[in-house]
């Protein structure tokens, strides 16, 4: 482990260090801050969005919206618990809060809050999770990986895992025009722009198939959606012809456009996330083939089951096999 | 139209006593449960729903009521017998109480019954839930206030002083939080349990306006309403009230284990009685 360390370090060594970031691969256009200009255009018609974040509001880009509406903004200081109760109260005296803070924190911390005072209450509150999955070095006290797994099982929430900036700025007003709890994932500062290249519209609970393919199947979310088209695009000049089904929202799980993709035989089919391979995406897709008689050849592309090194985040990134590089080098392998 | 206010400490006490035996009736259709508690917070319930707040039980959501809310769930049956004797539900239902489909679970949640503002339950869940609501009335001008009732165990919980600490920092002067302090929790007497105390030392160097009273004292209680509404500081206020497990029911007074009763069934004549010959009256 520590040799192979030193020669990727040694290999990165013209490149700043890169502790925490969005995922931005090479060869995008990246809109700075979605989030934040979003949820501020918002603001403009809609009086009854307000914002909160637990001292974590310049690391999620909701700083931006308190600049615009400062009187619309509650800073409820280091107590994530408090801020998802507060934000059930906010919603029970007709306001849509925005509650930002890190994923780590709005899983792990909030978890009971969430569960009894904002879905079993139906509040409409919207927690927002910055720095998802693998997206920061600072080692397990940072890295969401089970954020989606332990929300999974909470009833009546709607889980949210974007791809990119266009998705973000269209999935905010999709938020609040929702009525119920949310949770989900944001990609904050510079975000990759991908998918207005592909004709895409997002909308809570449908997954869209963005390119078709004859080989190969993969099913992701998130930035692994980015990936994946990469992915793609690079296996394609080996002839290798890959479709991409983006299921944005892991729950309500879009089950009919998965089980209508992965009944066209012949395809292995591969879930990529940015996630645990436990109680994310991956799980949720082989349970829904399984139980529906479904069963294509079927490989996994997630974080392991560990807690992760801290480090820099293209080489963890390419330890833990979530990089495109790794993508690729893996679905030629399993082909 | 049906504004409860003000009403004098005789006819107060009628209503507490009507209190009491709702929690009596409910507590004996499933032979077993949280009367002591019921029993105890009798007067400090009458006092807010009568005296304090400014409601309409045939109206449970109007927008300019005061709001209640219901931190420990298992209170439940507290909170019916005062929705009862106030008009929000029919006595008839009373005998509904934990039963299958029953608008009043053993637990106390919003979406079952009217006038329950809050799931509780999930014990500390009641001052963060105020100061979010807190918010909300100030951004909307409004003058209600939030009564938030919880227990002394609930003392224990992070996020109440997470809460305390905001309500403080926001001015947030429409919380008037209520503690029953019976000195009992689940696992024994309160403060043995953990201790909380000096409670009103705490709450003050927190920034509240605190008042620490007899909770079965009518006339305490609503005097301590009185204050907690018109003090003229922008700060959160909590009343702490020093309550008597079963009270108005002599042979439950004091009684060891009163977390959770069972009674055998004739002892429930004898509770009747006990409770239609007692000083609280």
């Amino acid at each position: 482990m520590n040799m192979q360390l030193h020669k990727e370090n040694t290999m990165l060594k013209t490149k700043s260090p890169d502790i925490t970031a969005s995922a931005i691969d090479e060869g995008h256009p990246t809109t700075s801050m979605p989030f934040g200009n979003a949820l501020i255009e918002l603001g403009r018609t809609r009086p009854e969005i307000v914002g909160m974040s637990a001292d974590l509001a310049k690391y999620t880009d909701i700083h931006i919206f308190a600049e615009a509406y400062p009187d619309r903004f509650y800073q409820m200081g280091m107590s994530e618990q408090l801020m998802a109760t507060a934000a059930g109260g906010l919603s029970k005296e007709g306001f849509i809060p925005f509650a930002t803070t890190y994923a780590t924190f709005a899983s792990r911390r909030c978890y009971d809050f969430m569960s009894q005072a904002v879905a079993e209450q139906d509040a409409n509150v919207k927690l927002i999770g910055g720095l998802p999955g693998l997206t920061t070095g600072y080692g397990p006290s940072h890295q969401a990986t089970d954020d989606i797994a332990i929300f999974r099982a909470m009833p009546n929430l709607t889980i949210i895992d974007p791809c990119d900036a266009y998705e973000i700025e269209q999935l905010v007003p999709a938020l609040a025009d929702h009525h119920g709890p949310v949770y989900s994932r944001i990609l904050r500062g510079n975000v990759a722009r991908v998918l207005d290249q592909y004709d895409y519209r997002f909308e809570i609970g449908k997954a869209a198939l963005l390119r078709g393919g004859s080989d190969v199947l993969i099913i992701s979310t998130g930035f692994m959606t980015m990936r994946a088209l990469d992915s793609a695009k690079e296996l394609k000049s080996d002839g290798i012809d890959v479709a991409v089904l983006h299921v944005p929202t892991i729950k309500p799980l879009d089950e009919l456009a998965i089980l209508r993709e992965a009944r066209r035989t012949g395809r292995l089919v591969v879930t990529a996330e940015n996630h645990s391979s436990i109680g994310g995406l991956g799980e949720a897709v082989s349970s829904t083939l399984a139980m529906n008689g479904v069963c294509p050849e079927l490989r996994r592309i997630a974080l392991p089951d560990r807690f992760l090194d801290a480090g820099t985040l293209p080489v963890l990134q390419h330890r833990y096999g979530i990089t495109r590089e790794a993508m690729t080098e893996n679905i030629r392998r399993w082909l | 139209m049906n504004e409860i206010t003000n009403l004098h400490n005789s006819s107060l006490k009628d209503h507490a006593r009507r209190v009491r035996h709702n929690a009596l009736v409910m507590a004996e259709t499933q032979g077993q449960g949280y009367i002591a508690q019921a029993l105890g917070v009798a007067d400090v319930l009458t006092v807010t729903y009568f005296h304090a707040m400014n409601h309409r039980p045939d109206q449970p959501s109007w927008e300019d009521r005061d709001r209640f809310l219901l931190s420990p769930g298992h209170y439940g049956i507290a909170h019916y017998s005062v929705l009862v004797a106030a008009g929000y539900l029919p006595e008839e239902e009373l005998i509904t109480y934990a039963a299958d489909d029953s608008r009043l679970p053993m637990s106390g949640m919003t979406s079952y019954t009217p006038g329950a503002e809050m799931s509780g339950g999930s014990i500390g869940l009641g001052l963060p839930m105020a100061v979010g609501m807190g918010l909300g009335l100030k951004r909307k001008k409004s003058k209600s206030f939030i009564y938030t009732l919880m227990g002394d165990g609930e003392l224990a919980e992070g996020p109440t002083w997470e809460a305390a600490i905001s309500a403080a920092s926001y001015q947030l002067d429409n919380i008037i939080a209520v503690v029953d302090f019976n000195q009992v929790q689940a696992d024994g007497p309160s403060t043995k349990v953990m201790n909380t105390e000096p409670v009103v030392a705490k709450f003050e160097a927190f920034g509240f306006y605190v008042q620490r009273i007899d909770g079965n004292d009518m006339s305490a209680l609503v005097a301590a309403f009185d204050r907690a509404r018109e003090h003229p500081e922008p700060q959160p206020r909590i009343i702490i009230c020093d309550t008597k497990m079963g009270c108005g029911v002599d042979f439950l007074e004091g009684r060891e284990k009163s977390h959770f009763i069972r009674l055998q069934p004739d002892d429930w004549k004898r509770a009747y009685q006990a409770l239609e010959a007692s000083s609280v009256q």
